[in-house]
């Protein structure tokens, strides 16, 4: 049953994916400006604009392009070989360029959304099992406060305090010390490099330098995440089965495991929607602590009107957010037979 | 429980431990620099898709070398090192002669000079530098462009013929340019044009290739390295080697050790990419980077009386003006040009915009440029502007509310913190003029498109524009010759024939003298037509640690690291 259930939902992502392919393909090319202009530069006699539109292929009809984007075309390299082009800025392929820059958001979002999740749930759960009390309040309060916050403020605002005021933090300069020499790269992920080469002080490094983009993003994530837990422990608490265990003189710590494990799946639904988000959202924190990660790659692109990355990162982000959109559906099944039942 | 003692203390430990012994603080030693820019090179490629962005050109100039330079003249009283455009001096060449019989030039190469692979320099790798211009087999014909502006015979437009037959043959380098021997070569050009010394000196259009290390790196379907200069290195004979790269992030480079002028005092460079102006400001006053750039001017003002750092600039060649398109209406007036002029506040302009590093631009090339002329003509005169405006036909303005879209200043957004100030302080004056000035702020990528590609911006204020080729005539050319004359960057589409005619004369004219006054003449009429409205030249500046000294300009804008030392 799980299975057909993961096949249908694979056949909508596909097609979900080309529709978007097909959308952002023809909708770039109606932005208000050319291309061609940011390479000529003061050199626009009509030669120089001629040659350098022909090797972006602007020269060809739409159609064309798009076949030969899609893979159709001559030369047949295309999307259907999992090619993306080549940035036409840096004149590097998209896809390497996106090996360099998902790691560096995946190790930022991957790490906050621990912390974030390692203190949300308990202060969550707490602030149910006494509704009305004191952290209940302080949970209402920040929850409203943390996530009306623009993360680009307090971002600087933790680098003025920690870094240039008290001096325990790093200073913003990306994921490690630009004058330290990084780990020759394995799997891309360098907290994973430096452990598999054995540089532990890069392992720090990187540590110490997440420390303030972390705590940045931990204090944002974490009050919907904290709401969000309280408010179904709440209603988990208050449900007929717990009553039925109460009556049976389960143990409060029990208790609190079912209703957890019944307040888990609202709550897995938003912490997946929120890390789909972020891929592209985090862009703010990946600018204030120069993390140059696939938001900033992303930012970089269209303002460049850089076509071939524009049209990969939309598709990477939408296909990593699709894939998590799946497993947490399949998770959610997993949790509660009742999904793949209906 | 568990997961918290696994996981979250030594994260938490790690994180402590580093803040306490002081990991990660990047204090540069002694022969390193930590600079802080806004960006990081995209490509290196001469002929590469981000030739336009400046801080790909910074670090083409650290690895390219040029045939030729310009001898250094002083400081200025900022401490910055200045050139002496009038004393042009020999990098790659050891020195070279024309002869204008025959409209040759002979260029005599530096002999013991290596790349950062160790090749030795002779006349192949300028013989292979300019074949790869004329193959215009790049993204952009960058390097073709200032061999064709210099007159060299054969490098025409023939090379973009969509004719095979045509193009092929031309995009062959022939006996315009010939190898004597080993270390002479023979340029022969088209026409007489001074041009051609002034443009061998841009280094990122000139530079010279190592070709052993470029031929190395070729494959059949890029035989002319394009990707290996774009995606590796510029393999060239100047003071430094990339030795990491990592793109929209950081480049590390490294003294070559080869280096004929010696090696570089600072063995190694670290170039990162600090995105907020604000971090980058925080850092340099922390001591953790030795330089940083791309600031406001209020910003590097603030940074005037910070400890420990200092702040340096140079008027050089960056200006800022407004654009009026002849091909709009009502900037087709002469007299209602010259009203606007009048009515600029520049001085005000100077300090909300520029914290007072700026000065009044009274010519459309650059103020320290040879044979710059001054022209008094327009001051802030509200009276003498209403006056001109009533001349020109809109007595109190009293009509041009039909041209309110023609009135939107445009400018690029992303340099709102400048810019912004400067085009409210013009709309406040212009308005009670009579004058409907409204505000358009346009992304950079769409304002270049309007500018150079459609050239239909009615009114803008542009301040980046500047030739780097340290020539008047060369600056005029680009900006306001026709394009029938054969102007490239005409952007305010100004056609005149006394213009074309003149600079058809001064191009060719071998008398100094003579050239020098017909420039001149240029100068005038575009300013009494308002070609352009220049309104201040500014300081090119830069923050960086006061320990750091040798600090030098050149027109390309660019800091070079060769010259610097602790």
């Amino acid at each position: 049953m799980i299975y057909r259930y993961i096949l249908r939902r694979l056949g909508i992502s596909v097609l979900q994916l080309l529709g978007l392919v097909i959308a952002v393909f023809f909708l770039i090319r109606m932005l208000p400006a050319d291309p061609v202009a940011r390479l000529v530069g003061m050199n626009a006699s009509p030669a120089a604009y001629a040659q350098a539109a022909h090797s972006l292929g602007l020269d060809q009809p739409i159609l064309i392009q798009f076949l030969r984007y899609f893979g159709l075309g001559h030369p047949a390299h295309g999307l259907l070989e999992g090619y993306l082009g080549v940035s036409w800025v840096t004149n590097t392929p998209v896809l390497t360029e996106m090996g360099q820059m998902l790691p560096v958001t995946f190790q930022l979002l991957g790490l906050s959304f621990l912390v974030t999740l390692l203190i949300a749930v308990p202060v969550g759960i707490i602030s149910a099992r006494r509704p009305g009390g004191i952290v209940d309040k302080a949970v209402f309060a920040y929850g409203l406060f943390g996530g009306s916050q623009p993360e680009f403020w307090w971002g600087l605002l933790f680098v003025f305090v920690f870094f240039f005021k008290l001096g325990v933090a790093p200073a913003p300069l990306g994921l490690v010390d630009p004058m330290l020499d990084s780990p020759p790269t394995i799997t891309g992920f360098i907290l994973i490099d430096s452990l598999i080469t054995g540089e532990f002080d890069v392992f720090v490094d990187v540590l110490y330098h997440l420390m303030l983009p972390v705590l940045t993003l931990v204090f944002i994530l974490s009050g919907p995440i904290m709401k969000m837990v309280r408010q179904n422990m709440i209603r988990a608490l208050q449900s007929d089965f717990i009553l039925y265990g109460q009556a049976a003189g389960l143990s409060q710590g029990m208790i609190t495991r079912y209703a957890f494990r019944a307040a888990l799946a609202p709550s897995m639904t938003l912490v997946g929607i929120l890390f789909g988000v972020m891929l592209g959202g985090a862009v703010l924190v990946e600018s204030v602590f120069s993390l140059g990660g696939i938001g900033q790659y992303a930012v970089r692109s269209v303002l460049a009107f850089d076509y071939p990355a524009i049209q990969g990162v939309v598709l990477v982000i939408t296909g990593l957010s699709l894939i998590i959109y799946l497993v947490l559906d399949i998770l959610y099944a997993a949790i509660d037979p009742r999904v793949t039942h209906s | 429980m568990a997961l918290w003692r696994n996981v979250c203390m030594p994260i938490l430990g790690a994180s402590l431990l580093s803040a306490s012994i002081g990991v990660g603080t990047s204090q540069a030693a002694p022969s390193q620099l930590l600079i802080l820019t806004e960006d990081v090179p995209a490509g290196l490629d001469i002929d590469g898709p981000s030739i336009a962005i400046p801080t790909t050109q910074e670090g083409m100039v650290q690895l390219l070398e040029p045939l030729i330079d310009y001898t250094p003249k002083g400081m200025n009283a900022d401490g910055v090192v200045v050139p002496d455009f009038s004393r042009p001096r020999g990098r790659l060449l050891e020195s070279w002669s024309y002869d204008p019989a025959t409209l040759t030039w002979t260029l005599h190469l530096r002999h013991d000079v290596k790349s950062c692979a160790g090749n030795t320099f002779t006349a192949d790798d300028v013989l292979y530098t300019w074949a790869r211009a004329k193959s215009v087999s790049g993204a952009v014909p960058n390097a073709w462009f200032l061999l064709n502006m210099s007159s060299v015979a054969n490098f025409s437009t023939a090379v973009f013929d969509k004719n095979p037959a045509v193009s092929g043959p031309a995009r062959k380098l022939g006996d315009e340019i010939t190898k004597v021997d080993d270390y002479t070569i023979k340029v022969k050009q088209a026409q007489p044009n001074p041009l051609f010394l002034v443009n061998m000196a841009v280094v990122i259009s000139q530079g010279i290739y190592d070709k052993t290390d470029m031929l190395k790196h070729a494959t059949p379907s890029d035989p002319w390295s394009h990707d290996y200069a774009n995606n590796v290195t510029a393999p060239s004979f100047g003071p430094y080697c990339v030795s990491k790269w990592v793109k929209n992030d950081e480049m590390v480079f490294t003294a070559n050790p080869n280096y004929y002028r010696g090696k570089a005092a600072i063995n190694r460079v670290v170039m990162k990419r600090v995105p907020q102006a604000a971090n980058r400001l925080v850092i340099l006053r922390s001591g953790q980077a030795q330089v940083i750039q791309g600031m406001t001017a209020h910003q590097y003002d603030s940074l005037k009386s910070a400890k420990g750092v200092t702040v340096g600039g140079v008027y050089g060649n960056e200006g800022m003006f407004i654009v009026m398109n002849f091909k709009t209406k009502p900037f087709d007036n002469i007299k209602l040009r010259q009203a606007i002029a009048d009515a600029i506040p520049y001085s005000r302009i100077i300090d909300v915009g520029y914290a007072g590093e700026a000065k009044q631009w009274k010519s459309v090339i650059p103020t320290t440029y040879p044979d710059y002329v001054a022209s008094d003509d327009y001051n802030y005169d509200p009276d003498k502007a209403k006056q001109l405006l009533a001349e020109a036909g809109y007595p109190g303005g009293k009509g041009l509310e039909q041209y309110a879209d023609a009135f939107k200043l445009t400018y690029v957004a992303e340099k709102e913190a400048t810019l912004g100030p400067v085009v409210n302080a013009i709309r406040t004056a212009l308005v009670p003029l009579g004058i409907p000035v409204t505000l358009n702020p346009m992304p950079e990528t769409e304002y270049g498109d309007h500018q150079i590609v459609k050239k239909d911006l009615a009114f803008a204020i542009n301040d980046q524009e500047k030739p780097i080729g340290v020539d008047a005539g060369y600056a005029m050319q680009l900006f306001f010759v026709s394009k029938e004359a054969g102007g490239l960057n005409n952007m305010e589409n100004y056609a005149n024939p006394e213009i074309d005619a003149l600079w058809a004369k001064a191009k060719l004219e071998t008398d100094v003298t003579k050239r020098n006054a017909e420039l001149a003449q240029m100068q005038q009429i575009l300013m009494r037509d308002v070609a352009w409205l220049p309104v201040v030249t500014f300081k090119t500046q830069w923050a960086y640690s006061d320990k750091l000294k040798g600090v030098a300009w050149v027109p390309d804008n660019s800091m070079r690291f060769y010259d610097l030392h602790y």
